[in-house]
């Protein structure tokens, strides 16, 4: 039994024989290139995580440690009771931040989600023009729409509000999200619609009993987008709001006095301005490269 | 892109089917006017007015295109002029360059190279104004963990004032940038690797293709048309380049790093200066708008094919 095994592994080996050499060599070779890929994914985390792990870790030491580069060190939470309350507070900015992010996304969503779902269930005139308009709209630079509402804001007497944020934020938001949305709907059963329509559902109810639930994923990851967008904006605050409305990203400037950046600070408060947004993005992060390029990469 | 939609016939009367979408698209269409279109025609106007909010309130008389002769004929709009296009070179070669190799790199199935695609959209969603503290920080030329780092593995950096000296200003301002960018540009090629089927690749490979000449003949062809998008794309967000330029140099050394949009915003924003500052903004509007032009061509054949 032995011997039948034996030539019958032979055979085919006797044959394989000069194809397994060869592959053995490839062998060689690939574990050569898997151990390169291996080092080279390593640094391609460290590029990735590297600032974001140092920032962490900055904003947890204390103050005579900030401008060493130890890793080890008591932690501690002297930076965050600064910028809350303490010398350098940012609990306002945050505020605001949240206000104003939350209430952009509760204002674009309703008008995204109609535009979506006229974009994808109807073929009109200008249906064409208006989608590339939508495009388009993300290559206007920022100053030429700040500039305009700097001066009409001052007019208003709305200059520095929560208001005036929440409006030029929709210039980003909502042709971004319309754009997402509209990808979703388009992803939905036609045929629940149509069932819906025979049982008398009206258009009213149609958008809100049965669009609506089926595009839940979609609005959620719009209204992550909407979030970050608005969060991480730096310019239009820039602009619009330097004191009442202040929102985070333009705070940081705060911690850069006259005798030097707050560096445990700053590393405290980009924590605060960086973390939520890390979470939202790993939520969303399949729709990141569509999102970014429009449809373009599918 | 619209010829992707499915449209299937529906009854009903022609009057409700042909102001139905536009009912579902006003209220969003009415945002999206009054927050981009506005602003830009009040920008383009104001571009023909003499406008100093530090004179006046209102805007002042017409003056013509002398706003757009000021803006040609000024050395210091020619010059962020200049670091814009240095800038958008810049960051476009490296983070276009650095995202290849890492979709390269990452594109096979390894539990490693998940967890690094799974990861790869952090940098990203960093807000960029604290991406500009956060390099400044590290590249601390007596403190600076980055700056420790490179002056251990490179004598000569030792001596490097990364943010004093123009050119390395220039290099972490686009550093900042690519740290975002290459990742999720990476992200989107390995979308475009994943369409190319391994067919393709083996069939050279069993013509006695290298590993070389299968990149250079197969994938990079391939690619090709994506990578055209995402040049345009990083391109045109690069020429918007502001809040790392307001948090990591301010414009300087004297005017190294000084790009268009901020020098827009010192005109408008630090000088008063309204009716030149928009005059400005239109330029950039305009040389946006090429590139916008070229990127949706691009996509538009991406999209014929």
């Amino acid at each position: 039994m032995t011997d039948t095994a034996t030539k019958l592994a032979k055979h085919p080996a006797a044959i394989a024989a000069p194809v397994r050499r060869q592959r053995r060599r490839r062998g060689g070779w690939a574990i050569g290139r898997a151990f390169l890929r291996v080092l080279a994914t390593l640094a391609i985390l460290f590029f990735v995580l590297f600032p974001i792990f140092w920032m962490a870790l900055t904003a947890f030491k204390p103050a005579r440690d900030a401008f060493s580069t130890a890793v080890l060190f008591t932690p501690t939470l002297d930076n965050f009771l600064a910028i809350f309350g303490g010398a350098s507070d940012l609990t306002g900015a945050l505020v605001n931040s949240v206000l104003i992010a939350v209430a952009t996304t509760i204002v674009s969503i309703p008008l995204a989600l109609l535009a979506a779902y006229a974009f994808s269930r109807y073929r009109f005139p200008g249906h064409r023009g208006m989608l590339l308009a939508i495009v388009a709209t993300q290559f206007i630079p920022g100053v030429a729409i700040a500039l305009p509402f700097l001066t009409l804001f001052r007019s208003l007497g709305l200059i520095d509000t929560h208001l005036a944020l929440v409006v030029v934020n929709l210039s980003l938001v909502v042709p971004y999200i319309t754009w997402l949305l509209k990808g979703f709907v388009d992803g939905l059963p036609l045929e629940i619609e149509e069932a819906a329509r025979l049982d008398g559902c009206t258009q009213v109810n149609l958008l809100w009993r049965v669009i609506t639930p089926l595009a839940a994923p979609g609005i959620f990851v719009a209204a992550v987008f909407s979030f970050l967008l608005s969060w991480n904006e730096f310019l239009f605050p820039t602009f619009l709001a330097r004191t009442e409305a202040e929102t985070l990203p333009v705070a940081l400037m705060t911690l850069v006095m006259p005798e030097g950046v707050a560096w445990g600070q700053m590393a405290a408060a980009g924590l605060l301005v960086m973390a939520p947004m890390l979470i939202l993005a790993l939520l969303v992060r399949k729709h990141f490269a569509e999102g970014m390029t429009m449809g373009a990469v599918k | 892109m619209a010829a992707t939609t499915v449209q299937r016939p529906r009854s009903r009367s022609p009057l409700r089917k042909h102001s139905v979408p536009y009912l579902h698209l006003a209220p969003a269409l009415l945002a999206v006017v009054l927050t981009t279109v506005y602003p830009l025609v009040s920008a383009l106007i104001t571009s023909f007015r003499h406008w100093r909010l530090n004179e006046t309130r209102e805007a002042g008389e017409f003056v013509g295109l002398a706003q757009y002769q000021r803006v040609f004929t000024d050395d210091t709009f020619f010059n962020s002029a200049l670091v814009t296009l240095n800038f958008t070179v810049i960051s476009v070669v490296l983070s276009v360059g650095l995202g290849l190799c890492i979709a390269l790199i990452l594109n096979n199935r390894t539990r490693l190279s998940a967890l690094t695609k799974a990861l790869l959209i952090l940098p990203f969603a960093v807000a960029p104004a604290l991406k500009g503290f956060s390099w400044r920080f590290m590249l601390n030329p007596d403190t600076g963990v980055y700056d420790k780092m490179l002056d251990s593995v490179l004598p000569f950096a030792d001596n490097i004032n990364w943010l004093g000296d123009p050119f390395w200003a220039l290099m972490v301002l686009a550093l900042t940038e690519v740290w975002g960018w290459a990742p999720l540009i990476a992200l989107m090629l390995l979308g475009g690797l994943n369409s190319i089927s391994p067919e393709v690749r083996e069939a050279a490979r069993i013509d006695g293709a290298n590993a070389w000449q299968q990149f250079w003949r197969v994938t990079f062809p391939l690619l090709r048309p994506l990578l055209l998008i995402v040049v345009f794309l990083k391109a045109v967000f690069s020429v918007k380049i502001f809040d790392q330029v307001v948090t990591t140099t301010g414009g300087g050394p004297g005017r190294a790093t000084e790009s268009l949009n901020f020098f827009a915003y010192s005109q408008g924003f630090t000088f008063l200066d309204i009716g030149y500052a928009s005059a400005v903004s239109w330029v950039i509007v305009l040389v946006l708008g090429v590139l916008a032009a070229l990127y949706l061509i691009a996509m538009a054949r991406q999209e014929a094919k």
